[in-house]
């Protein structure tokens, strides 16, 4: 139960893996601190995140032993950043400072360069898909997938403009076309008795345009008539 | 010689009531009644939520009125922990919280500055004197026993006496339980126990508690002041009392267990309640661990918006060995209680952007040994590796509901998962049933863990040799046991490899235990589901069900769903889960034991598997 010895935490959250120690390590601690860890890098995880802020470290073992999960995250073509903001701690990493990427938390790592993390990201997502890109090109593709989406956008809010248009149309004909309607009718039914006593000859009969009865129609066949002119 | 009497009313904590405007409303009735009569002096202590509900409730003016009271001496109102907490339990910080908003609350609405210091449990430790120090308090109330014991004596204590903790000092005032009880039980011979407190014109103090439902609250404050009345009392406040009288002397040590909270009178702290009541103790471990958690990963006005969550479930309600709606003997404060935390631990992870999955190995428990904390955006739990990789806390964050929280009279805690292995014979449900109550058979030998990430998630493989026996026999079976989580899911998967390293082989039933508090609360008209169809459960008599490939619980009072799938069919006992009521017959529902159990039989090195998974839902 060497592992009883120490406290450990690890946080998945996509990309990121956050393992963070705490309490003094020692000796003793060693081989358990080994073990575990060890075992939590070998998962996925582009961003592994060692948080030691609350770690107090009582041998040198661990120097080498953070070097050798280093070069073991480079294998899995993933980065391992050390996550502390305390003089003890840069003290005890200082011939080393150079070789790790150090940050006061995660949060201060996401914003030290959008183009290194892309880069990250583009290596440890390389490997499995086999696809690989050179940053200018990934630029250049990203440019372009955004020019593309820009005018896709464009072009469909000027076609909604069109058929927002032509609606506006098509009700306002519908509207004059009920008006007429309603009109007809109100002429037909105010000369409708005038009719019945004889006063009024249906002259409609007469006309050139044959037995037309139907007023809608006939507006309609005069329209249509129109239009094919 | 007219007694003098000091008389300080209090109300229970607010966490106790359903209707507490309506409680509030009354109590003020109550103390205008007291104002208006000019013959009683008194002081009173209500907690942070009271106070809020009295300034909702207050007719016009009332506050005024008060304010000219306290003005004029005839009104004290007394400070204390916002939520009248125990203080000694929880961290510096948080305690320095309590004191801070319930002192904001008394100037916010009578501009006072509380000199005293109540807490309803009256609990004391030395380390108190600072703290209160530092909060200007300059006088604190304690029991009258706790004095008697520092001072070796058992004859009634009056008047006040002076501690001093690292440089700080504090006036006590001891309350005499003695003469509270025989007032409050309308005992004749009150004025005689008075006596020796009251000789030499000093002041005796007693502490009276106004009754819990409404409805006596006004005729409690009418027969106070008819006792006032007819004895011809003098009454003074707390505070005319430590300013009339000299000092009775210094003490070098007082600790308080303090009273109310279920503990034995032997007990020396309120700390013996943590170790004594697993339910309790896992509460407040919760707190400080979300405590630790908060105080790590926020900052500035999101950490103190988190720690007010955390102050509700600091309430003496939830510290107490006691039933009926005013302990953790109830299942519903149990459920208060934990809704309390999980809805600080849902905020902390929206706040920490958390969404995928979090282990943390620590000793949770402070007693010595690690627990894995696993959690994921719909649960958590904590699995005690080292006692046969057992729950001990299941939470479904969704419906902010702890589902291992049943409770056992003998102080054991409530397990998820805990292993079985029994011997091959025709059990009866309540045979199997006692089995289960006396651990009989259980396989809680140390695992060793190992942590697995993987792209759909991680699994906490535990690997251990566990020694059973059966009747005669005895055996080992190396058993790998494995919960795995998902990031997105709303349940995980526990499964089971065991291979017979003993050279005999063995037959018997393996199988593994839930003690879950769903239902507990009231509501047992919710469903239990076996195989999609309702089981016929009287909730008296346990019943094994066979051939069960799921099971399913909703408690419509929590709105918590929970669902057990076995991959296996499986024999499924359940049965209830009572304890001793106050009438000592164990007829207080707790909560259901589910036992899924499968027939097992190996030879030398011969493997059995069995898988079931725990879905989580909100209703």
């Amino acid at each position: 139960m060497k592992s009883d010895l120490i406290d450990i935490q690890v946080e998945s959250r996509g990309n990121d893996v956050e393992i963070s120690l705490s309490g003094s390590l020692g000796f003793a601690q060693f081989s358990a601190v080994k073990e575990k860890l060890a075992m939590l890098v070998d998962g996925p995880g582009c961003f592994f995140f060692l948080n030691l802020q609350n770690a107090h470290f009582t041998s040198n073992q661990y120097i080498d032993f953070f070097l050798e999960l280093l070069s073991r995250a480079k294998s899995q073509k993933s980065a391992l950043i050390l996550v502390f903001d305390s003089e003890e701690q840069y003290k005890y990493f200082e011939n080393v400072r150079n070789i790790f990427e150090i940050y006061e938390n995660r949060a201060a790592y996401k914003k030290s360069g959008f183009r290194k993390q892309l880069q990250q990201i583009g290596i440890h997502y390389g490997t499995p898909t086999g696809i690989s890109l050179s940053p200018s090109v990934a630029v250049c593709f990203l440019a372009m997938m955004f020019g593309i989406l820009v005018t896709l956008f464009v072009i469909v809010s000027i076609q909604g403009h069109d058929i927002s248009d032509k609606q506006a149309q098509i009700i306002a004909l519908q509207n004059q076309k009920e008006r007429y309607i309603h009109e007809i009718d109100k002429l037909e039914s105010s000369i409708g008795p005038l009719r019945k006593l004889g006063v009024i000859q249906d002259t409609t009969m007469l006309s050139s345009f044959g037995l037309i009865q139907d007023w809608v129609g006939y507006l309609e066949y005069l329209e249509n008539t129109r239009l094919e002119r | 010689m007219k007694p003098v009497i000091s008389i300080v009313l209090m109300l229970p904590p607010s966490t106790a009531y359903g209707k507490l405007d309506l409680v509030a409303h009354n109590v003020l009735s109550g103390m205008s009644k007291m104002l208006e009569s000019g013959k009683v002096r008194f002081s009173i202590f209500m907690d942070g939520p009271t106070l809020e509900a009295a300034n909702r409730e207050a007719r016009p003016l009332m506050f005024g009125r008060f304010r000219r009271a306290i003005e004029e001496g005839f009104l004290e109102i007394l400070g204390g922990g916002y939520h009248d907490p125990m203080l000694p339990l929880f961290p510096s910080e948080l305690q320095a919280i309590q004191l801070e908003e319930h002192r904001k609350l008394l100037w916010k609405y009578f501009s006072i500055e509380p000199s005293g210091y109540f807490n309803s449990s009256m609990v004391w430790e030395m380390e108190m004197t600072e703290l209160l120090e530092k909060n200007r308090f300059e006088y604190a109330l304690v029991q009258e026993s706790a004095l008697q014991d520092a001072l070796g004596r058992t004859t009634p204590v009056p008047g006040w006496y002076s501690v001093e903790d690292k440089g700080s000092f504090l006036r006590v005032i001891p309350v005499s339980e003695r003469l509270s009880q025989a007032i409050e039980n309308d005992d004749f011979q009150w004025q005689e126990i008075a006596e020796p407190y009251c000789r030499g014109g000093k002041a005796a103090v007693v502490s009276l508690d106004i009754p819990p439902t409404p409805g006596d609250i006004v005729p409690f404050f009418e027969r106070l002041i008819d006792f006032v009345e007819t004895n011809d009392l003098q009454t003074k406040t707390v505070g005319s009392v430590v300013n009339d009288q000299s000092s009775e002397g210094r003490i070098s040590f007082l600790l308080s267990a303090g009273r109310r909270i279920g503990l034995p009178s032997k007990a020396n702290t309120c700390r013996e309640l943590l170790v004594r009541r697993p339910e309790v103790n896992l509460l407040h471990k919760s707190l400080l661990s979300l405590f630790r958690r908060s105080s790590t990963s926020l900052k500035g006005k999101e950490r103190r918006e988190l720690f007010q969550m955390l102050l509700p479930a600091m309430s003496p309600i939830f510290y107490r060995d006691m039933p009926s709606g005013v302990g953790m003997r109830s299942p519903m404060v149990r459920w208060w209680g934990s809704r309390f935390l999980l809805q600080a631990a849902n905020m902390l992870a929206d706040k920490a952007s958390f969404d995928g999955i979090r282990l943390e190995i620590a000793d949770f428990l402070l007693q010595g040994r690690k627990l894995i904390l696993a959690e994921n955006h719909s649960y958590s739990f904590m699995m005690d590796y080292f006692g046969g990789g057992v729950l001990r806390l299941l939470n479904a964050k969704n419906s902010e509901m702890s589902v291992l929280s049943t409770w056992r009279d003998d102080g054991e805690p409530a397990l998820g998962f805990l292993d079985f292995i029994l011997p091959n014979s025709d059990f009866s449900a309540s045979r199997l049933d006692q089995f289960m109550f006396d651990r009989e058979g259980m396989l809680n030998a140390p695992y060793d863990y190992q942590i697995k990430r993987h792209d759909d998630g991680t699994d906490i493989r535990l690997l251990s040799e566990q020694p059973f026996s059966l009747a005669d026999q005895q055996g080992v079976v190396h058993i790998d046991k494995g919960y795995s989580l998902s990031a997105a899911g709303s349940d995980f998967s526990l499964s089971y490899n065991i291979q017979n390293t003993a050279f005999a082989p063995f037959k018997g039933f393996f199988g593994t235990l839930i003690e879950v508090g769903l239902m507990a609360c009231g509501d047992k008209a919710g469903s239990i589901k076996v195989n999609g169809h309702k089981l016929a459960f009287d909730f008296r008599e346990p019943l094994i069900y066979p051939e069960a490939t799921s099971v399913e619980i909703l408690d419509k009072t929590t709105t918590s769903v929970l669902r057990l799938d076995f991959e296996q069919p499986a024999s499924l006992l359940v049965s209830p889960m009572f304890s001793a009521s106050a009438s000592a017959a164990p007829e207080d529902f707790q909560g259901l034991r589910l036992f899924p159990f499968w027939k097992i039989g190996l030879a030398n090195t011969e493997e059995a598997s069995y898988k079931l998974s725990v879905h989580f839902a909100k209703r």
